[in-house]
């Protein structure tokens, strides 16, 4: 089943053309991993799903229904904000900044979002927190303001924050970009247990190893395009584009 | 001593005046500084527009300019004028005056949150409303306390320019008395009442600032 489809995505910042017409598939269950150089557009893409940037033109489709298309003069509409705000909300998100809310202890980080988006009742949803919780192996940091943390484990509560609302599709947008090397095992390690149980998932980043060892497809993006595409096998093993092989080369 | 005592009847009536100056003043200007805050970050152009002009207008003249306006000047205003008590009209300037400089406080506070924070209540589902109420203001709070305090414990010393419309605070009854008795003690009366009311508003705000601590950023 089909969880994504992008067509011929167009966006700028002012006049820089930021995405060139991108499209793009994920069927269920799928990881997708996306590379490329900084500025090459993966974030923004990203973050074009869940319209935390607007597209300029192309079709956004998520679990079969349209949260941007465009009119018969080809100028791109979105559907009302009520209507793309529930589509939306069925894509997790974590960020390379954790973005926790700091005013918050992690179980209320956790419960914050289920009970004032979708009423959850709260001794519904603390005993669900407190299970995701135990997933990423942060229970006993429960009733810890998030400054107490250290990064590994602020983005461990920002995945269990994310899930809490019980998502189809997660976006991770270069997740341990932020993290001193010796703590990006731990959040790997809560992405890989995900995407173990089937979750579709589309990650941004930098972890060439986490790429090749976990994606079922990597994109490669230079410059507002995506330049290849394939299995691991194909784009780490045998590159077929010039800039993929010089990117990859580079990485080594 | 005896002096002193009878000194103390007029001199209470003006601490309440000022009390219920600074207090009125206070309950009114802050809640109406945070939605002259919230219209004027509105990305509705003309909305923030006004409220703009608004605190320039506000900012740029002085309170007791205000005051005069208020209490001489709108009367005169065609269709709308009105003539108020003094009293009303010294709250009023208090309210419009201080809600602007308010507005800046909490326009700070929350451009200074950063956009992620946003963006996190966006994809967990929050409505502009919900991230704003729940998550924004709140830590928009912490920021702004230190400033907030300044401004209040100036308020309480603004209050005796209302005695350009001839009312009774504290200032002007301690000022009379003197007039009168040739004594300077209602003066010292004065600053230790004003320097009390400073010693009390500093201590809340230290608790509110301790309260606040709970969390860093």
């Amino acid at each position: 089943m089909n969880m994504l489809r992008l067509n011929n995505i167009h966006k700028k910042f002012n006049h820089l053309e930021v995405l060139k017409g991108i499209s793009l598939e994920v069927s269920q269950g799928e990881v997708v991993a996306i590379i490329g150089p900084s500025g090459s557009g993966k974030s923004t893409l990203l973050r074009c799903l869940n319209r935390l940037e607007v597209i300029d033109q192309g079709t956004i489709e998520i679990e079969g229904e349209i949260l941007a298309t465009e009119d018969t003069e080809g100028k791109c509409q979105y559907v009302s904000e009520q209507k793309a705000r529930e589509i939306c909300f069925k894509m997790g998100m974590v960020f390379q900044q954790f973005n926790l809310f700091p005013h918050m202890t992690v179980i209320d980080n956790i419960i914050e979002a289920p009970m004032l988006v979708k009423g959850i009742k709260k001794d519904i949803i603390i005993p669900e927190a407190e299970e995701l919780l135990k997933k990423v192996g942060l229970f006993e940091k429960k009733d810890s303001y998030p400054s107490r943390l250290s990064g590994g484990q602020k983005q461990r509560v920002a995945i269990a924050r994310a899930l809490a609302m019980k998502p189809d599709i997660m976006l991770f947008d270069e997740p341990t970009s932020a993290l001193d090397p010796e703590l990006t095992g731990e959040v790997l390690k809560a992405m890989r247990q995900l995407a173990l149980e089937h979750m579709t998932m589309i990650v941004v980043t930098h972890e060439m190893a986490f790429a090749r060892e976990v994606a079922q497809r990597v994109i490669f993006m230079d410059n507002g395009d995506i330049v290849e595409e394939g299995t691991p096998e194909q784009i780490f093993n045998n590159p077929q584009q010039p800039r993929t092989q010089a990117f990859l080369k580079s990485m080594l | 001593m005896e002096k002193i005592i009878t000194m103390m009847g007029p001199m209470l009536d003006g601490v309440y005046v000022t009390l219920q100056m600074f207090f009125i003043t206070l309950v009114l200007s802050l809640p109406l500084g945070l939605l002259l805050s919230l219209a004027r970050i509105s990305k509705y152009k003309p909305i923030s527009f006004l409220v703009e002009t608004y605190i320039w207008l506000m900012r740029g003249t002085p309170l007791m300019l205000q005051l005069l306006f208020v209490y001489y000047a709108l009367p005169l205003v065609p269709y709308i004028g009105i003539k108020l008590p003094d009293f009303s009209a010294a709250i009023l300037a208090f309210v419009l005056n201080y809600a602007a400089y308010f507005a800046e406080i909490f326009r700070g506070g929350i451009q200074s949150i950063e956009r992620g924070q946003y963006e996190a209540g966006k994809v967990l589902g929050m409505t502009y409303v919900q991230t704003m109420r729940r998550i924004i203001l709140p830590q928009v709070l912490k920021r702004v306390v230190p400033p907030i305090s300044n401004e209040t414990i100036t308020l309480v010393k603004d209050t005796s320019l209302i005695y350009v419309l001839a009312m009774n605070d504290l200032l002007r009854t301690a000022r009379t008395i003197v007039q009168r008795e040739f004594d300077m003690t209602p003066f010292v009366i004065a600053a230790v009442f004003y320097l009390a009311m400073t010693l009390v508003l500093t201590w809340v705000f230290n608790k509110l600032e301790e309260r606040y601590a709970a969390y860093d950023e």
